[in-house]
């Protein structure tokens, strides 16, 4: 009886070890995909706080006796593409400018993101990369981490306050969603009904970019509105949305979405109907699926967010501020613009980086 | 029609709510569970009047088969969250497995590295299937295991692997979602998955097939085996159970692997639907399927549920959840309303259950005032 028990545990012992090792390969495939992420594969997936703060921890050591000392990377969610990227990017540079790194993800929650940045101001990290949860919530915390001497550079998002950060890099949405904006309308031909998927309202830049798209189509009366759902950046509840959106308004020619995920979920539910030639639709942040769909002629626009660039911007303005107690660049905050990716140029984007 | 709440195995359980001196079934029981499931099934019916009413476009044939898959997703996993409810046991992670079977069975089209070797294999569509569907199991057999034999508390079991479960999702995609892997290759042989399970036979989605096919043999299996009548027996009472004879064990592990079986279908049928293996899918699946399994009259402390209030509890989210977005309802009020109507569901069986029980306690009285009265002992109320 007990010894049966025993290999009942046994075998579910097995079992979870079966997943780790078939998890383990699964990274390694993955990795092998992007030249960047191959340094990364391991470090960057374990982004729950505990593992970060046995990274962390295990890093202060290296922070006081290393020669370039830790950069902790602090992002939103790299199970999304584009904050992978970021991160991935992120890693690679700093390694590349002798410092070791530790990655963690706040998933936009303040709190999570006070209890990471204590964790790398008390591990005592050379300086701190940060994709802020929120413009007036990073504020105080970023304050602490300068105080405690450590410097904190923001890449991506802003706060809402200069003079405490290092250095503001963050791509311009409301001019991506002015751009995405201005494609799609043209497409539309200046005329006809459309719907809005909207991102996660606690999201800053759900709003940024619904305001964006709305101050151009505004400007085009024949362009209506009829209707709004609200599918929090994934693209399942884009479907979901959009089945419906489609059943209460079967005439409408658009779509307008906060991003390429609930934007590409909305193109699964309009192939489902047969209205792809019918409906026009816009994206935002230019993953490579929104990419492909914009190649295939699914997708009139999307937008690429320069964010391997700003992020390298922001690494290296960091490493100088550690270095020379200067970044070299003369405005804290710097807005890069993004770039409009239509059937024209969609060939040259590849994973967020757009060769010329 | 009424399935067997009052069959407890040996007669050792009562079931709770039900009346305690029904020994076969009363009349006066059958009202009552008609109530109960009436109660939802009257629900639906409102919610569908109701927005057919301010609404066109509401009852027509697209949206209705639109509604029906999404019904069907939530349907599937919440037959089996009703297995688990029904033994008083609660499972958190299905939504997480969701996501861990669809993470799985992208990997696998996207090549198996055969370790040492450079060599890739590619399996073929059923492999890949039969495959994800084992991992789900596996997720709840561990979770069976955990709490069948270890005797841990089923809430935190599960919700820990509710963590586990979705770690490993994103260990597995990495940060990518798996996309246009997922069409196969014609000279590895392993395209078609999209030709069968985002299929719709009949114009009816394949989900709402399988979801079906699984409440009809859920249903078998809860009215017409012992395995069902232990479930019963077990959620009901489980140390009544286990004293005569039924193996408590056993089944509190296996509805856990039925759990994780029906969240992996899911996984697979849902990567199919939106044509792409991402990681935050499945993300709050296991509430909504909470929800329908308790609005469909199921109680939450076991040993009281069906099939059929179960698939009626999901067709009353489904609809509600549609209709809302049809008419136009503001996002931020499209919460507040569904949250409303699932506490209602609630609150209206908990007041019939309250009435029954006064309705029964009168009665017993009235029975126990009749035999002092007459002379010779009672044989039969």
């Amino acid at each position: 009886m007990f010894s049966k028990k025993l290999s009942r545990v046994a075998i579910a012992g097995i079992g979870v070890a079966l997943m780790g090792v078939a998890a383990c390969g699964g990274s390694d495939s993955g990795s092998s995909t992007s030249s960047s992420s191959s340094a990364t594969g391991g470090d960057t997936s374990s982004e729950s706080s505990a593992a970060t703060s046995s990274s962390a921890s295990s890093s202060a050591s290296t922070g006081t006796g290393g020669e370039g000392g830790t950069i902790a990377i602090i992002t939103v969610d790299p199970s999304n593409p584009y904050w992978k990227a970021e991160v991935d990017t992120a890693v690679a540079k700093a390694t590349e400018l002798g410092y070791t790194t530790t990655t963690s993800a706040h998933k936009n929650d303040p709190d999570e993101q006070q209890r990471l940045m204590e964790t790398a101001i008390n591990a005592k990290v050379s300086g701190i990369l940060l994709d802020p949860a929120g413009a007036e919530e990073s504020i105080a915390i970023v304050q602490r981490a300068t105080d405690a001497g450590i410097p904190v550079a923001l890449v991506n998002a802003e706060i809402n306050e200069t003079g405490i950060a290092v250095a503001q890099i963050v791509s311009n949405n409301a001019q991506g969603a002015t751009i995405g904006a201005e494609a799609w309308s043209e497409a539309m031909n200046y005329t006809g009904t459309y719907v809005e998927l909207f991102g996660n309202p606690s999201d800053n830049n759900a709003q940024v970019r619904s305001d964006g798209y709305e101050a151009v189509i505004s400007q085009y009366p024949d362009l209506q509105k009829v209707g709004e759902e609200i599918a929090n950046w994934d693209r399942q509840e884009g479907q979901e949305k959009m089945e419906a959106l489609l059943s209460a308004h079967p005439d409408i020619t658009g779509v307008i979405a906060g991003n390429d995920e609930m934007a590409l979920g909305a193109i699964n539910a309009i192939k489902a109907a047969n209205k792809i030639d019918q409906i026009k639709v816009l994206g935002f942040d230019g993953n490579q699926d929104a990419v492909n769909a914009v190649k295939a002629g699914e997708m009139v626009a999307t937008v690429v967010q320069p964010i391997v660039e700003g992020t390298n911007l922001a690494v290296e303005q960091l490493d100088s501020f550690i270095r020379t107690g200067s970044t070299g660049a003369s405005e804290e905050k710097q807005a890069i613009d993004c770039v409009l990716i239509t059937t024209e140029n969609a060939d040259t984007v590849n994973n967020f980086v757009i060769s010329s | 029609m009424t399935e067997t709440t009052t069959k407890p195995a040996s007669g050792t359980g009562n079931p709770p709510g039900g009346s305690a001196n029904g020994n076969g079934r009363s009349s006066r029981f059958n009202l009552n569970s008609v109530l109960v499931e009436g109660r939802a099934l009257i629900a639906l019916i409102v919610i569908v009047a109701f927005f057919a009413i301010m609404s066109e476009n509401y009852l027509t044939g697209g949206n209705l088969t639109s509604i029906i898959k999404q019904v069907a997703f939530n349907a599937i996993i919440a037959l089996g969250m009703l297995l688990v409810i029904l033994n008083g046991g609660i499972d958190l992670s299905v939504g997480s497995t969701v996501g861990l079977t669809g993470a799985v069975a992208g990997n696998l089209f996207r090549g198996l590295h055969v370790p040492f070797t450079d060599a890739i294999l590619f399996p073929q569509v059923w492999v890949i299937v039969i495959v994800s569907v084992l991992v789900g199991m596996l997720v709840g057999y561990v979770n069976g295991l955990l709490i069948a034999r270890l005797n841990l508390a089923p809430f935190i079991v599960t919700l820990g692997m509710l963590y586990v479960a979705r770690g490993l999702t994103q260990v597995f995609l990495n940060g990518q979602n798996i996309t246009a892997e997922l069409r196969g290759q014609e000279e590895l042989g392993n395209t078609g998955f999209f030709g069968v399970f985002a299929s719709s036979p009949l114009g009816i989605p394949i989900s709402a097939w399988v979801m079906v096919v699984l409440a009809v043999i859920f249903s078998i299996l809860l009215t017409r085996t012992p395995f069902g009548r232990w479930l019963y027996a077990t959620g009901s009472n489980t140390r009544a159970a286990q004293l005569s004879g039924v193996p408590v064990k056993k089944v509190e592990t296996r509805i856990y692997v039925l759990s994780g079986m029906c969240a992996a279908l899911v996984g697979i049928l849902q990567i199919a639907n939106i044509s792409s293996s991402t990681a935050d899918l499945g993300q709050f699946y296991e509430l909504n399927a909470i929800a329908a399994v308790v609005i469909g009259g199921a109680a939450l402390s076991g040993g009281r549920g069906t099939v059929r209030g179960t698939i009626i509890g999901a067709l009353v989210i489904g609809f509600l959840a549609n209709g809302l977005v049809i008419i136009g309802v503001s996002p931020f009020w499209q919460q507040v309303v569904t949250g409303a109507v699932i506490i209602l569901a609630v609150a209206v069986d908990s007041i019939q259950q309250i009435a029954q029980r006064r309705r029964n306690a009168r009665r017993a009285v009235a029975n126990l005032r009749q035999s002092t009265r007459s002379t010779p002992p009672p044989a039969a109320a």
